[in-house]
């Protein structure tokens, strides 16, 4: 699937580039804090950490290895495409999601009565969502699994809110100017999943074809989803 | 408090930096510190609001330059052994 | 107590004691999504209501909130009560739960920004009671 999206940076940010940065920290006058120390590698400490937990009885290791199993794994954003899928195909669950997104995001199975409190907000020709939580990382786990770092970083986090068009056209999308955009700050324990409208040319797919073509950027607010490509199949 | 945490228009933080196919987790010691942090839910003696403040008063170019799973990390283990998980009650 | 000492070494002290249960695979479905839930099923009357405009109040503390700078003394009109929650600011520093109800306040972009932002633009921030004052 071919995407507007222009190609910018994609170097992951590595341990080893978080160690270099953080002795650049260490250069900082900081009187008043604590300097964290920060040896050379962190799977030693982790390690450390993790049997001393183990030892103590704190943790299951075996249940350690189950979260992480679910969050790699069982939770992702293929969990948020088939809500978006339904409420595409199906009018009467896309009235309930609207209304009582917990609730209709809980049919489908992905997340139980205890979970995080959801809200959806529907793109449609003239408003446009896009989601974001300026102060740490706050996502909507249950649909879309982890946040990707961009999302948990200073340059999204920070001008998002305020040049959400500027961020926008950096990763592809112009939007007209007689669309209106909302963005959602997640300050508090309300997360948010954007619905995002249905692709021209899509009549004839099923459900399970249009879960396919959802990505978790148009769930974010910072893509649409893309029509199926020429060739029908998408 | 407003501390560099509160990012919310402030500009020149320069470009997105996007990574295709970015895997979960970046390194396995990342999964077992988030897994940890969830784990660490079932203590009694923390909360999400004061884990989110200690993120908050690290040093303010740590936190904007450390990796995310490192901050975690280091706060993760600083509190652990402040806030005597282990004892009882 | 896990020590610096403890921390350090991966062993745990001899003698230090353990903490039982320890959380095991079983015990996992309940934890997930794990969080410590926010809300609260308690009857506290809201002081603001959908449609109402709002100041954000102009508060600086030096411990936690969820208040950001750039919506503080802003003006803005709720859209949604979502109910009660726990309260961060005193939560974060164990000063009790002060359940409240939380809002959707939208700001307008100009409101926030001046007049150079999109007439049309909005950002809606989820806003605590004790954030807001009557506009």
């Amino acid at each position: 699937m071919t995407t507007k999206r222009r190609d910018f940076l994609t170097g992951s940010l590595s341990a080893a580039g978080a160690a270099m940065t953080a002795n650049l920290a260490h250069g900082q006058e900081h009187p008043d804090h604590e300097h964290q120390s920060v040896p050379s590698d962190p799977t030693l400490r982790v390690k450390a950490l993790e049997s001393l937990l183990v030892e103590k009885g704190l943790v299951d290791r075996n249940a350690l290895d189950a979260l992480v199993d679910t969050y790699e794994n069982k939770i992702g954003p293929r969990n948020g495409a088939r809500v978006v899928a339904r409420a595409w195909v199906d009018p009467a669950y896309k009235a309930r999601l609207l209304a009582d997104a917990t609730s209709a995001i809980a049919e489908l199975g992905y997340s139980s009565k205890q979970g995080d409190r959801m809200l959806v907000v529907e793109n449609t020709k003239k408003v446009h969502n896009v989601i974001v939580c300026t102060l740490c990382s706050c996502y909507p786990w249950p649909v879309l699994g982890l946040p990707p770092v961009w999302y948990k970083s200073a340059p999204y986090r920070s001008r998002v809110v305020i040049d959400p068009r500027g961020v926008l056209r950096e990763f592809g999308l112009e939007l007209p100017e007689d669309v209106e955009v909302r963005v959602w700050d997640s300050t508090a324990e309300l997360r948010y999943l954007v619905l995002p409208e249905r692709p021209a040319g899509t009549q004839s797919l099923n459900e399970e074809q249009l879960a396919a073509l959802v990505t978790r950027d148009a769930m974010v607010g910072v893509a649409r989803v893309a029509p199926p490509e020429a060739g029908g199949k998408p | 408090m407003n501390g560099v945490h509160d990012l919310g228009g402030m500009q020149d933080m320069g470009p997105i930096q996007y990574e295709r196919n970015e895997p979960v987790f970046h390194a396995p010691w990342e999964s077992r510190v988030f897994a940890m942090f969830l784990a660490a839910g079932a203590w009694r003696k923390w909360n999400l609001d004061a884990f989110r403040h200690a993120r908050e008063v690290l040093p303010p170019a740590d936190y904007l330059l450390v990796s995310y799973y490192e901050q975690w990390l280091s706060c993760f283990a600083r509190f652990a052994g402040q806030e005597g998980i282990g004892q009882r009650g | 107590m896990v020590s610096a000492a403890e921390m350090a070494s991966g062993v745990p002290a001899p003698g230090a004691p353990k903490a039982t249960p320890p959380l095991t695979a079983d015990s996992i479905p309940a934890t997930l999504p794990n969080r410590i839930h926010a809300h609260r099923d308690v009857r506290v009357s809201p002081r603001f209501e959908p449609g109402q405009r709002v100041r954000a109040r102009n508060i600086n503390p030096i411990g936690h909130t969820r208040l950001p700078r750039y919506a503080r003394g802003k003006v803005g009109t709720v859209c949604l009560d979502h109910g009660v929650y726990v309260f961060p600011d005193t939560s974060a520093h164990f000063l009790g739960e002060k359940p409240q109800h939380v809002y959707s306040v939208r700001f307008a972009a100009q409101e926030l920004w001046g007049l150079e932002a999109a007439p049309q633009d909005s950002v809606y921030v989820d806003m605590w009671d004790d954030y807001l004052e009557p506009a």
